[in-house]
């Protein structure tokens, strides 16, 4: 208990994969949590990265991980552009006014 | 054993807060529970060792990610009561997918183990001793890694491209300040004076004539009074 | 799994606790401590003796959006300079190379949002 191994990452990855995906399903209307609730998910895939990186001692997940925050990053300013230009043409941002842009 | 200590804590209060981020009621609060969310992370990346990632995730993340989130929260003013309907309706659907998604983790988390000849496979070990976790990635990321590293810088040239080409708009009639045509002016055409010490406009002679006075108003003067102590706010 | 790192990191955890345990200590004795018997009167907003006129959240420019995504892409760059300018000696030209072309693509972006104006103030 007292030896934090690779199973602690896995499972604390493992929890906040979960509450991002049920993040998502909860705020259908608010583009905003789910885009927080995306962000929750890649940080939850960035602790396996670590969690396998330390136990391996193999710097390749370090790497990647910084890869997915340079990915997120741009997922969340590319997202939240969206999301501003969307409230400016429709004056809110729920999500399930976006399926009237299917053609 | 302390840090096994603090890694629960840091675990516990990295998962109540993540449980906030997606069940608050007001945004604003789910992106200040997002901040001390990665605080929070960026404590258990520490405790595995990966010190740069640690630092980073608090500068990029809590700096500027989440300043960013309140940014875009503040700046819509939306009726966010409007936007909690349908929250009883979807909670059992998601809690349905996400219990089965936990189970399905578990199952694997469970079985699971590494191969036996894991360890020999390792790419880049870290070195053990003599530079720190910074240098070992800087000796990698650069040129073992280059491929992907000028990838990413692609991905960051899409966003920035993307940000702008999204939101920016050319309004007309509003005017800008153009700095090369100030710096670029005929000094023969302004007019500099040295004016004295305690020299007011009409010394000078440059004082415009006043427009001629208004009638007073009567009525509507204690409203006149509010709103001007309502600018002061 | 890394002790002698985590050594280093000892006094940062203690303190955290410090100002863990004086932020509650503060709190929780101003709650335990002081009288408290609040009434409608007291609770309600002071603001130069009367009611605010309209909500205090009001919404900002886009053009604060934009800065903000810029200053994040720029931070992300500035975090890949760290690891680079700490071991320069070492990764050679194709290092240097490397980061010089990754700062070559972020400098396209940068000349396209300038000439673009999104840095300008109206």
């Amino acid at each position: 208990m007292f030896d934090i191994g690779l199973v602690h990452y896995l499972t604390v990855g493992a929890i906040l994969f979960v509450l991002g995906i049920f993040g998502i399903f909860l705020n259908r209307k608010n583009v905003i949590v789910i885009l927080m609730s995306v962000e929750l998910i890649l940080l939850a895939v960035n602790m396996n990265l670590v969690g396998f990186s330390s136990v391996l001692q193999d710097l390749t997940g370090q790497i990647f991980a910084m890869l997915i925050l340079t990915v997120a990053a741009a997922e969340a300013a590319i997202g939240l552009a969206i999301v501003v230009i969307y409230y400016r043409n429709r004056g809110s941002i729920e999500v399930e006014d976006i399926s009237t842009l299917r053609g | 054993m302390i840090a096994a200590l603090a890694f629960y804590f840091f675990a516990a209060i990295l998962i109540a807060s993540a449980v906030m981020v997606v069940t608050s009621r007001n945004p604003v609060h789910s992106v200040l529970f997002l901040i001390l969310c990665f605080f929070n992370a960026s404590a258990l990346f520490l405790i595995a060792g990966a010190e740069f990632l640690a630092m980073i995730l608090v500068i990029v993340y809590v700096g500027a990610v989440a300043v960013l989130f309140l940014f875009v929260v503040m700046m819509l003013d939306i009726d966010f009561a409007r936007l909690r309907e349908g929250f009883q309706r979807y909670a059992p659907v998601g809690a349905a997918v996400g219990g089965v998604l936990f189970l399905e983790l578990l199952m694997v988390l469970g079985t699971w183990r590494f191969a036996d000849d894991a360890a020999s496979l390792r790419i880049n070990p870290t070195t053990p001793g003599g530079i720190s976790n910074t240098a070992a990635i800087g000796r990698i990321l650069y040129t073992d890694y280059i491929y992907l590293f000028q990838a990413s810088g692609a991905v960051l040239l899409v966003a920035m491209l993307g940000a702008i080409v999204l939101t920016l708009r050319d309004r007309p009639g509003t005017k800008r300040q153009s700095v090369a045509v100030q710096v670029a002016r005929d000094p023969k055409l302004v007019e500099t004076r040295a004016v004295a010490l305690g020299a007011g406009l009409d010394t000078i002679g440059i004082r415009r004539p006043l427009p001629p006075p208004e009638p007073p108003k009567k009525v509507e003067h204690a409203a006149d009074h509010a709103a001007d102590h309502g600018g002061h706010h | 799994m890394t002790e002698p790192l985590l050594a280093e990191y000892f006094p940062i955890l203690v303190f955290l606790g410090i100002a863990a345990a004086i932020a509650i200590a503060m709190v929780g004795g101003s709650v335990l401590a002081a009288h408290q018997k609040p009434d409608s009167e007291k609770l309600s907003a002071y603001e130069c003796g009367f009611e605010p006129f309209d909500d205090t959240r009001r919404r900002f420019d886009v053009r604060f959006y934009l800065v903000a995504i810029l200053f994040i892409i720029f931070d992300l760059e500035v975090a890949f300079l760290f690891p680079w300018a700490v071991t320069l000696g070492q990764i050679g030209w194709l290092g240097f190379a490397s980061m010089m072309g990754f700062l070559g693509v972020l400098t396209v972006g940068f000349i396209y949002e300038w000439r673009k104006g999104a840095l300008d103030w109206e």
